[in-house]
């Protein structure tokens, strides 16, 4: 990768906001932190925060709600979304690999591949693990991937130092045109190897995931520590709302004037009793516990690791801290890593 | 890419076949080649504007002006809008999705076991052995609950003339076969026994047929299910009919049972490649 010398991450930022809309997460100053347009006149400090925002980046692409086709009583009209390039700017290393298990799960969804192709994704590695996440474990992080981002922002132990800028896309490179910028003079992969060490060493040998993954994979798990499990389970969708590698969705058809009506997609959630239901009342997944089983079956499995060559969870932390009733990963873990 | 708009079908003709099942003739409105290209055992979407859309077996394939037929049972909202339809109401279509039935077997004997409207799926394959099309000697053994329940008389009725076509009533009628079709199996075992087997009805029906077929010394490999899964988008996507780390609309609805067992077990354990021989 190309490594640049970058004096101030705002003036990349300004850069990129020339020409297209981007977005940045900042907080709202009552606690909350959202993504938010920046425009290229803002030089508001830039600062990756800590923790992973509440929202990973899931909704830029595949939409909490969209339309898909209209139909007039006689004809179907499809909707394809409009889109304007845009830029994410700051994402962890654990939300970009979850964009890229996405980019491959969607890769035949036109209203996803409309909204990704326009996008410039710009990462920023971590110096210091998050408080729940566990990234060096399921190799998501802390440094940015070279495959998920288009730029990677690396901040540096030094805070006085200049931040580096890795250019990992063809993207990535023509994204830069017309800004000045020095070859980087720092050994960076050094850099970012220290990282990556000092991380791992923060999270530490999260024996619950390891364990929890082996055991799950072997099949040891009863199906009554499923169901003991799927007791916690409220079925609020809050895992599924907020994991970012979570994707699955319902139809809603809304009826129009005359015989007109528009189906849109909305998120939908495997732990909703009735996620599988037919229309006979027929259940396969009728239990909370089997319900739970899939959704950790499904970030984990080896099945679905060799379909996707990664886990389906990125060690965000997100379901621990939004689960009301301590199912999320390490709860669960935990309690599967025992059997 | 994928494309989740449906296209314009047209609802020709409709008769009772069976009860709260009517037997509907559809036209696609300008066929594509795909449609023409159906394998029995495939599925199509069939929306009702306003009611959304939902998984349906083609009981006859489209031809060349797109015409087919199709089964429905009236059931949740969607198939009761669909059955207050007049005839030219505009529905939805898209597929043909899945897979189908194998048709080439090395198999001589081959047993067709149904339950209810799983007699639905087989029909293609049942219509092409009784038109001599399959190099295979085709019984077929359907059971339902009562003679009301029965589907596709006109087709059985046919069907009687070309091939060993048994039936089989919970509820029976004197003259009739009583019991589930596995009451019988013992007797279509027993002179020449079925080397592979084709089965759709109820899931537990079908389970318990695959492991009546084990029990009689047929491998699981020679044993074919056509799963009924919840789903919307028919491409894998939505995620509602997943089955283990498969999804139905796109891995399915036709399974070999040796493949459903391994989903169904270890179904998030890597899956071994599947054994493709059919002989």
């Amino acid at each position: 990768m190309q490594a640049y010398s970058l004096d101030q991450p705002e003036r990349l930022r300004a850069h990129l906001a020339l020409e297209h809309r981007l977005y940045e997460v900042r907080a709202d100053g009552q606690g909350g932190h959202h993504w938010q347009v920046v425009s290229a006149q803002d030089f508001g400090t830039f600062e990756p925060s800590a923790e992973p925002p509440p929202f990973s980046a899931k909704s830029f692409f595949f939409a909490e709600r969209e339309l898909l086709f209209r139909f007039d009583g006689g004809q179907f009209y499809s909707a394809l979304p409009q889109v304007v390039p845009q830029v994410l700017f700051g994402l962890h290393a654990c939300d970009l690999q979850a964009v890229a298990y996405q980019d491959r799960f969607f890769a035949a969804d036109p209203h996803y591949q409309a909204r990704r192709r326009a996008t410039l994704l710009v990462g920023v590695d971590c110096l210091h693990s998050c408080a729940g996440g566990f990234c060096s474990i399921v190799g998501s992080g802390p440094a940015v991937r070279e495959q998920t981002a288009d730029l990677i922002l690396l901040p540096r132990q030094d805070a006085a130092a200049d931040w580096l800028l890795l250019v990992a896309s063809e993207a990535g490179h023509a994204a830069l045109r017309g800004l000045r910028l020095p070859a980087a003079a720092d050994d960076w992969q050094a850099e970012r190897s220290a990282n990556q060490a000092r991380v791992a060493a923060e999270q530490g040998p999260q024996q619950a995931i390891v364990e929890g993954i082996e055991s799950l994979n072997a099949g040891r798990i009863a199906a009554d520590t499923w169901e003991a499990l799927g007791l916690r389970c409220l079925g609020c969708s809050g895992c599924t709302t907020v994991c970012p590698t979570c994707s699955c969705y319902a139809p809603l058809d809304r009826l129009g004037a005359a015989d007109s009506m528009q189906r849109e997609r909305v998120w939908d959630s495997c732990l909703y009793q009735g996620f599988q239901q037919e229309a006979s009342g027929h259940n396969p997944s009728a239990t909370s516990g089997q319900r739970v089983q899939r959704f950790w079956s499904h970030k984990f499995g080896d099945g679905f690791k060799a379909q996707f060559e990664a886990y389906g969870c990125v060690g965000c932390g997100r379901c621990d801290r939004v689960c009301p009733g301590g199912i999320g990963v390490h709860g669960v873990m935990q309690r599967v890593a025992q059997a | 890419m994928i494309d989740l708009t449906p296209r314009k079908l047209l609802l020709l003709d409709h008769y009772a076949d069976g009860e709260e099942a009517r037997h509907f003739s559809l036209r696609i409105d300008k066929p594509l080649a795909s449609d023409l290209a159906v394998i029995p055992g495939q599925f199509f979407m069939l929306a009702v504007p306003g009611f959304g859309e939902a998984p349906f077996t083609y009981l006859s394939l489209p031809d060349q002006q797109g015409r087919f037929n199709a089964l429905v049972r009236r059931m949740g909202a969607l198939t009761q809008a669909l059955f207050e339809q007049p005839t030219g109401a505009v529905l939805g279509y898209r597929g043909p999705f899945g897979k189908g039935w194998p048709l080439f077997f090395c198999a001589r004997q081959v047993l067709v076991v149904a339950g209810g409207c799983g007699l639905v799926p087989l029909a293609g394959v049942i219509d092409e052995a009784s038109r001599h099309r399959l190099p295979v000697h085709l019984s077929v053994i359907y059971g339902a609950r009562n003679s009301a329940a029965q589907v596709l008389g006109r087709e059985r009725t046919r069907w009687r003339q070309t091939l060993r076509f048994i039936e089989t009533c919970d509820e029976a009628k004197p003259l009739q076969r009583q019991g589930s079709p596995l009451d019988h199996f013992d007797e279509l075992f027993a002179d020449e026994p079925p080397e592979a087997v084709l089965c759709c009805g109820p899931e537990a029906l079908m389970l318990a047929t695959a492991e009546a077929c084990l029990q009689r010394g047929l491998a699981a490999d020679k044993i074919w299910l056509s799963l009924e899964r919840r789903m919307h988008c028919a491409d894998g996507l939505c995620g509602h009919c997943y089955l283990g780390t498969s999804y139905v609309c796109k891995d399915g609805p036709t399974y070999r049972y040796d493949r459903y067992l391994q989903l169904q077990a270890g179904g998030y354990r890597t899956f071994i490649s599947q054994n493709q021989r059919l002989c």
